[in-house]
């Protein structure tokens, strides 16, 4: 009785709470296929323009890996009508800002301008759509850019090699055995032929989202947005089948070595479903509590209380087509990775046999409340989540309504989930060891 | 007639918004300017010295508290890394709350508190901002310090430094502002295990009750607050945190390098070197200077489109990016410029990064630039004004510095007063390229061959910024390999020795130009030892030199010498299919760098001989002669190896011959045809 509520007091709280952060958006879709959402907040005089391009690493060849995020950068180098470093500068000289960034599933292009600069926000991504100019040069260039990106961020990085290591022993069949940076020989190998048919499959405006939100006027932005995207042609159509995997059935052993550091570390890897499905969102709660905060299960016992670990954490790593749930730790003085393996798994049988408390139930409640109200606060941001419901999730409207699902999340499903997917049997055990001195 | 008209329009309109077209090769002109509003700020102060800083924004039903103690540095000496402990140990506890109490209620909430040796933090839902609000002061004013959790904390501090000891980024940004400050100086001194071994308890609790005071804080609030009852709970709970009698102190002063110098660190396992040019200044917000430093500093390498960013980057390949920062402050401000580049273009990547240093100094930027740059500054201030953090930040820079009321109602106009002399002035004055640092750590044996050519003093210091010697130039070997282990491992890596000591005859024909001439080189060799070289061009044998395993001899431009004594003795030793059987007898000296790429070195007599460690593959030969009585060593270098009949063989031979270098590239290659025994008569 108490419990129903408890839970009824939250979630009419909750409803007066969403009503007031309501995201509000419109959405239509163009002849040529390109999606389009409009968020307008006239509270700052900012505006995002963004495209969200349904590519990433995983519709790479499996002998060229990292041509996505290579063609990524490729795509500032110019356009017919913008030339080769002009990119940045006509940015920047009208008070802007922009990047982009690519995933597996993903591609992701934004600029942030003052509000009076929408048409020339918009011009930009519909050049690059329309008419990128790519060529020996630009891909010269930015193979060498790639691969200082791929020293400077993984080679050079302390642990900077555990993710490529995990995904090659989670991951068979499906490209996410590959990683999003590539592999230094398949950036070489990358000829200008594949770049320019890699933007003609998928650089088409059905495979794109363009988000537009911030200080805007409506009727003025649609009209603008036909003006500039309305006349780019269709693409063909995209098939895609990617192979699936077969579940794990026995524990996967593996060792990786890393010459950046001197502790070594343990991670326990368990392949999950889709972001898409109820499962990983039970999957994000169950890793909030066991690591998330100084109350939380395992930092309080392997960090805190045994003084077992350095660090310790669980990390839900969900994708479009699958997920990575990895739980690691760094030992502290003489305990062994072993000894660390098995206090995290002690948390793990825990929760896969028993509820969790009443009280840790209310505390994540409360925590994925406070991430709901954080995540809608920049306006770019906003832009980001609305592309990425709609492209990869299919469904723009989950970025008022996803937190639904986690308030209807009981504790008897993060008992079952738990049990249905982080078994000893089901997952990678890789040692991440340092690399023996020479010296 | 209505209906035709209605239906007229229809169609035009119709028409009208479907060919509408717009002239892409237009870019597109800005709107009017956006009006910009600064936020309000409520600001007042407590008798303890605390200032309270106040900005109410109800967009979201959220709000954070930020306690900053603005102590002036000071420096902890053999006990480095005491602030740093007792930081950490804040809020584990307190005289009203357990540790494990304090942690469930901020977890519950859903919120979180944070504390560091120079203030805390606390953001929550507004809903429990007045509870989380407490919590955080509780933790400043009544922290326990207990010998459980201080022990917990060394523990955890010395396990953090050891593991960031491989680290290149991490030992780059400790030694560069160690030399660039002094390793006495509070910031360049950085924490060591020796250091933090000597903390005890007592000295953490004494640096809590000498430094953690209100005196020089400012409390800073922002988010979905009402300001009245706000500054009521602030009096409330913050009131009664005790003034303190902080200690005095006295910044060391700081000063540059005579003239420009390389300052090395070899870290082995590096691959990119983390390269940083810098200089300490004289500059703090408030300065006049302050707006030309910022735009000078902009156009070099202030962003994506300054000009190290184009020349290292979107030029030359060099790195991911590279970029200048300028540093204002009261006492430590410097100048930095960086990239972090791939080994081998280390020594390029500096010529580069000072010759952008110099350029900006003695020539004046272009307008177009200045124009660029100003309006970067103007867009992002524009855009971020309206921000309640903004607001936040800009009445506490204007509380910590001094800074007149209207600082932030006149920037804009300051940034667009700024001539291209003053930008210049400032970069004369604030990069001083003549008299700064140049801080590489990377991979010794990859860059410093290179580095050395530069015309730089270079200083070596270790990872604790202690000077140190240069680091060997050759990598260890490993323990038990020997010539014959490499000899055979090259053998494998062409193909097997089995099938390479099968072959009966190997004709080699390769072409090269030599001084404008094409020539031709044909060896043909027959085991066991049997060798001939013709050099064909010009229409003729130019030379031709032939071994038939007993006696041999020389030909130049028809005239024949026999070969005796050293010259027989040569032949002899140089026949056979695959020289490398003899070099199983030298010796592996020691693995050497070449562009890059380690390689053995087996000295077999007057020969050193180069097998690349990776693929097996030779990949050079040095042959020591005597010219005219001197020594003189022959360097050929192997390349470009390819399959025939299962045996890989390198197609491009490239030597040097004294001043004189020729490149062959191998046309033809047969195994066991072509090759008769009147070849070596």
């Amino acid at each position: 009785m108490k419990k129903n509520i408890l839970a009824l007091g939250l979630s009419l709280f909750a409803f007066a709470n969403t009503q007031a952060q309501k995201v509000e958006f419109e959405e239509y879709t163009l002849k040529n296929g390109l999606h389009v959402i409009l968020h307008q907040d006239n509270t700052a005089p900012v505006v995002t323009t963004a495209v969200m391009y349904h590519v990433g690493a995983k519709d790479e060849q499996p002998n060229r890996t990292g041509m996505a995020h290579f063609f990524e950068h490729l795509l500032f180098e110019g356009t017919k009508n913008i030339k080769k470093g002009e990119w940045f500068k006509i940015v920047s000289s009208n008070g802007g800002n922009n990047n982009a960034n690519t995933t597996d599933d993903r591609t992701y292009y934004y600029e942030v301008f003052p509000s009076n600069n929408l048409k020339l926000g918009l011009w930009m991504e519909s050049e690059r759509l329309l008419h990128p100019v790519i060529n020996q040069g630009g891909v010269d260039t930015q193979n060498e850019v790639v691969k200082e990106e791929k020293r400077l961020r993984v080679d050079n990085q302390p642990y900077g090699g555990f993710l490529a290591n995990v995904k090659k022993h989670m991951f068979s069949k499906h490209p996410y055995k590959g990683t999003t940076i590539g592999k230094m020989k398949h950036l070489d190998d990358a000829t200008l032929e594949e770049f320019i048919a890699f933007n003609k499959k998928f650089y088409v405006p059905n495979n794109a989202t363009l988000v537009v939100a911030g200080d805007i006027q409506k009727p003025e932005t649609k009209k603008l947005i036909n003006d500039y995207f309305g006349s780019i042609p269709r693409g063909k159509a995209i098939e895609r089948n990617f192979p699936k995997e077969a579940p794990i059935t026995t524990q996967i052993n593996a060792k990786a070595y890393d010459a950046n550091i001197q502790i070594p570390a343990i991670m326990a890897a368990y392949r999950t479903p889709s972001f898409k499905t109820r499962d990983a969102r039970v999957l994000d709660m169950i890793s909030s509590y066991l690591s998330d905060g100084r109350s939380s299960k395992l930092y309080k016992k392997m960090v805190d209380e045994k003084k077992m670990a350095l660090q310790v954490g669980a990390i839900n790593l969900s994708q479009e087509d699958y997920g990575m749930y990895i739980l690691y730790g760094l030992p502290q003085g003489k305990n062994t990775l072993e000894s660390l393996v098995s206090g995290i798994d002690e948390e793990v049988v825990k929760i896969q046999t028993t509820l969790i408390s009443e009280k840790a139930y209310q505390k994540l409640q409360n925590k994925f409340e406070n991430r709901f109200v954080n995540s809608n606060a920049s306006v770019d941001g906003v832009a980001n989540s609305l592309a990425r419901f709609h492209v990869l999730y299919g469904d723009t409207n989950l970025i008022n309504t996803e937190i639904d699902i986690y308030r209807s999340i009981t504790r008897e499903e993060i008992r079952n989930v738990a049990k249905k997917y982080l078994n000893k049997n089901q997952r990678l055990l890789l040692e991440y060891l340092p690399k023996k001195d020479t010296k | 007639m209505k209906t035709k008209i209605a239906l007229l329009i229809a169609v035009l309109t119709l028409s009208f918004s479907v060919t509408a077209q717009v002239d892409r090769s237009i870019q597109p002109k800005p709107g009017p300017a956006p009006k910009v509003k600064l936020g309000k700020a409520e600001t007042f102060t407590l008798d303890n010295g605390l200032k309270v800083i106040i900005v109410e924004n109800h967009k979201l039903p959220r709000a954070s508290a930020s306690l900053t103690i603005d102590n002036k540095p000071y420096v902890e000496g053999d006990k480095i890394g005491v602030s740093q402990l007792m930081g950490g140990l804040l809020g584990r506890g307190t005289k009203n709350i357990t540790k494990d109490a304090f942690n469930e209620k901020v977890d519950y909430l859903g919120a979180n508190v944070s504390f560091h040796s120079n203030g805390a933090n606390a953001r929550s839902l507004k809903k429990y901002f007045s509870e989380v609000l407490s919590l955080m002061a509780d933790g400043v004013k009544n922290s326990n310090f207990t010998k459980e959790e201080f022990d917990k904390q060394v523990k955890l501090t010395l396990d953090g430094i050891k593991s960031n000891a491989k680290s290149v980024t991490a030992v780059a940004r400790r030694v560069e502002s160690a030399l660039i400050f002094g390793k006495n100086h509070p910031s360049g001194e950085f924490a060591t295990k020796k250091s933090i071994e000597n903390i005890s308890l007592e000295d953490v609790k004494n640096n809590y009750n000498a430094y953690y005071k209100p005196n020089n804080a400012y409390l800073v609030i922002v988010g979905d607050v009402n300001t009245k009852k706000i500054k009521k709970q602030v009096v409330s709970l913050f009131s009664n945190w005790e003034k303190g009698s902080i200690p005095t102190t006295t910044v060391p002063a700081i000063k540059n390098v005579p003239h420009t110098e390389i300052d090395f660190i070899n870290m082995d396992n590096a691959v990119q070197s983390e390269i940083v040019i810098a200089n300490t200044i004289n500059l703090k917000l408030g300065d006049k200077k302050y707006y030309a430093a910022l735009l000078a500093n902009s156009i070099l390498g202030g962003s994506g489109t300054a000009r190290l960013f184009m020349n290292l980057r979107e030029d030359k390949g060099y790195t991911y990016g590279s970029y200048s920062s300028i540093r204002q402050s009261r006492y430590a401000a410097s100048f930095r410029a960086s990239a972090s580049v791939r080994n081998i273009v280390t020594d390029s990547s500096v010529v580069e990064l000072q010759k952008e240093i110099n350029k900006i100094r003695f020539q004046k930027v272009t307008a177009e630039e200045l124009k660029n740059a100003k309006a970067a500054y103007i867009g992002s201030f524009v855009m971020n004004v309206q921000k309640p953090s903004t607001a936040a930040r800009f009445a506490l820079n204007i509380a910590m510095y001094d800074l007149p009321k209207d600082y932030y109602e006149n920037y804009l106009a300051n940034i667009n007063a700024v001539s291209l002399q003053e930008v210049q002035d400032a970069a004369h004055q604030f990069f001083t390229g003549n008299k700064a640092r140049i801080i590489i750590t990377g991979k010794g044996i990859d860059v410093l061959k290179n580095l050395e050519k530069l015309k730089y003093n270079i200083n070596y210091f270790d990872k604790n910024a202690n000077p140190t010697v240069k680091p060997k130039m050759n990598m260890p070997i490993p323990a038990g390999l020997t010539a014959t282990n490499v000899v055979d491992t090259y053998f494998k890596a062409i193909g097997g020795a089995d099938k390479a000591h099968a072959i009966k005859t190997i004709m080699t024909s390769s072409d090269a130009k030599v001084q404008g001439m094409a020539i031709n080189l044909t060896t043909k060799t027959a085991a066991p030892n049997k060798t001939s070289v013709v050099v064909f061009g010009m229409g003729q044998t130019l030379s031709k030199q032939v071994f038939d395993g007993s006696k041999g001899y020389a030909e130049q431009q028809g005239r024949r010498t026999d070969l005796t004594g050293e010259k027989l003795k040569e032949a002899k030793e140089n026949s056979g299919l695959f020289k490398d059987d003899l070099y199983k007898s030298g010796s592996l000296d020691r693995i050497e760098n070449l562009e890059g790429k380690p390689a053995y070195v087996v000295i077999s007599g007057k020969t050193e001989v180069y097998y690349d460690v990776k693929s097996g593959l030779k990949v050079k030969e040095v042959v020591t002669s005597k010219a005219g009585g001197k020594e003189v060593k022959n360097p050929v270098n192997f390349s470009d190896y390819k399959v025939v009949n299962g045996i890989k063989f390198p197609h491009k031979i490239s030597m040097k011959m004294g001043p004189m270098s020729m490149e062959f590239i191998v046309k033809e290659i047969k195994i066991n045809e072509g090759v008769t025994d009147a070849d070596f008569k």
